[in-house]
């Protein structure tokens, strides 16, 4: 709390950044919502048509292939990002020399723009010529697959990237946490003969679980607004093989020009997103009720 | 001891196996760049053997990559000079007065960060077409800096709290009024929150895509990544070289700034996820 108590300065101070704020993020919400009522093709008037988008939504196949195929999406990048990022993260603790050196080197991947990713896993992915990921496979004497329109492994080809992306940002967020726990801890155990295996699983990952709860919210939310490397990759194709929610909500809009249906999609989205932070955010919470109990019954 | 040697090799192994996958991908983008077409389409992912500029002599004697270049450059510099003005003065009117309203406000703001970027695109590809401004910088940095400021008025908000009150209090005292204490004595402690949030965005704005592709349709109008696509299909499927060279320039400038400011960058981004 502060100490200020100047309410002119305060509503020069604060209102420039809220009303921009209120203007770029809370007025396309609420056009969206209004939005997702109407029927609109772009031109012309807007038809007010009540819930007739929302039942449409629910009667259209591509929506609940594009659901589904953003549940596969999340599973494959979440657990990519927060398996490989933890086991590195891990390894990356018993290093003594090199390690800013290395944290730097993972990180590069995630400031490169999306536009050069998708180029990149496009020639590894290629046939013609042989893409490198086709060359190992090769190695191993299987046939060269095209990856991108082959419908079992197109799904997965487009989430490989965005997992790839940000490995190594998760990894670093993770070994932050890790190199900050309370060494005597680790120390004590030690001495009374744990193994490192132990002390990882049973004190350091359980020490470090409110970061991995955080960074999952962080995954989740990423995950289920993936658009610009599916969309460049395949846009959803072949067919809706590999549409994800806002490919489709981006097509509805931007190629049938389809504004209202488009924007159900929209409110959909953002509802999933905030069901599911709200849900991460009650376990978290639950969580520290549950510690701090602990710790209080351990207090007395 | 031996079998300690081996377990540190293999860990050691293990590490830059990690390391050549992360960033294999991106040295062989560079390589491929100075490779002729010939090379490329026959030994993709060989080493050069015959190393040329050609590539790059072709994107930039067009010149269409230092136009997108420029447009790219002059949102990214608008925005972040916005995102750092609007975020540390709003985080200061949240961190630093005592009104009952600012837990709330703080709450609003950080609820943004879990708003998709996608749900804009329609309402506010209607409203610029409305309003004409379609192809214009500011379509562009109207998103960019209302969506970078969930997380900079975190990061300012959580730095200034380290600002003991006493100090802002002191300087009313000796007859300060707000405004210059802001200016004398809070934003120039602020400095490396500033660096963060500026380096962290400036990366995120010149990498955007999503934002470009909807709000900008004109040649003369078009950033980086978009123009990239765009080169992507100008030399289609048989002058890859070219697009190597013209990727390997685009992705220079943040790299540039990632290697120089590395510490606030990963700091902001991790901060993220910490405080998210």
């Amino acid at each position: 709390m502060g100490i200020l108590r100047d309410r002119k300065a305060f509503c020069v101070f604060l209102l420039p950044g809220l009303l921009f704020y209120i203007l770029a993020v809370f007025y396309p919400i609420e056009e969206s919502i209004r939005l997702s009522f109407m029927e609109w093709g772009g031109i012309g008037a807007r038809k007010f048509v009540g819930l007739e988008n929302y039942i449409h939504m629910f009667r259209d196949p591509v929506f609940y292939t594009a659901f589904v195929n953003n549940l596969i999406y999340l599973v494959i990048v979440v657990s990519m990002q927060l398996i490989i990022g933890l086991i590195f993260a891990v390894l990356l603790t018993y290093m003594t020399k090199h390690v800013a050196l290395i944290k730097t080197l993972y990180y590069v991947p995630c400031i490169i723009t999306t536009v050069a990713v998708t180029q990149l896993f496009r020639s590894m992915y290629a046939t013609e010529p042989t893409g490198l990921i086709n060359q190992i496979i090769n190695v191993f004497g299987i046939r060269s697959i095209s990856w991108l329109t082959n419908i079992k492994t197109v799904l997965a080809a487009v989430s490989l990237p965005e997992g790839w992306r940000f490995a190594g940002m998760y990894m670093v967020i993770f070994y932050a946490a890790l190199i900050s726990l309370d060494k005597e801890v680790m120390e004590a155990a030690r001495v009374d003969g744990a193994t490192d295996w132990q002390l990882l699983i049973k004190i350091k990952l359980p020490m470090i679980r409110q970061i991995i709860l955080l960074t999952l919210t962080m995954c989740l939310t990423g995950a289920l607004r993936g658009f610009d490397i599916p969309f460049l990759l395949t846009n959803g194709g072949p067919g809706n093989v590999s549409e994800l929610m806002s490919t489709y909500m981006y097509k509805k809009a931007f190629s049938s020009n389809q504004y209202g249906y488009g924007s159900t999609l929209s409110v959909f989205i953002i509802i999933e997103s905030i069901l599911v932070v709200a849900l991460l955010r009650a376990v978290m919470s639950e969580e520290k009720t549950l510690v701090k109990k602990k710790q209080h019954a351990g207090g007395q | 001891m031996a079998k300690k040697k081996i377990g540190k090799i293999v860990f050691l192994i293990v590490i830059c196996l990690f390391l050549a996958v992360q960033l294999y991908p991106v040295l062989w983008l560079f390589l491929a760049s100075i490779k002729p077409t010939t090379e490329l389409s026959a030994a993709p992912f060989a080493l050069p053997k015959s190393p040329t500029l050609a590539n790059y002599i072709k994107i930039f004697s067009d010149g269409k990559i230092l136009g997108y270049m420029w447009n790219s450059f002059k949102i990214t510099a608008v925005s972040i000079v916005l995102i750092v003005f609007l975020s540390a003065t709003a985080g200061f009117a949240i961190s630093k007065f005592r009104f009952k309203l600012t837990g709330r406000i703080y709450a609003f703001f950080t609820f943004g960060i879990m708003i998709p970027v996608q749900i804009t695109l329609i309402p506010l590809f209607i409203f610029y077409s409305r309003m004409h401004i379609l192809n214009t910088s500011f379509s562009l940095i109207l998103p960019q800096v209302g969506f970078a400021l969930p997380l900079s008025v975190m990061l300012f908000v959580s730095f200034y709290s380290f600002i003991p009150n006493e100090l802002i209090e002191s300087a009313i005292v000796d007859g300060c009024s707000p405004y210059r204490t802001f200016i004398s004595i809070v934003f120039p402690l602020a400095k490396n929150t500033v660096i963060t949030v500026a380096s962290m965005h400036s990366i995120f704005i010149w990498n955007d895509f999503i934002f470009a592709n909807t709000f900008i349709s004109e040649q003369a109008a078009k950033t980086v990544a978009l123009g990239l696509k765009d080169y992507v299909g100008a030399f289609g499927n048989v002058d890859w070289g070219a697009t190597y060279a013209a990727i390997a320039v685009s992705i220079l400038p943040p790299m540039i700034v990632y290697f120089a400011l590395n510490k606030w960058v990963a700091e902001g981004m991790t901060a993220g996820a910490v405080k998210g």
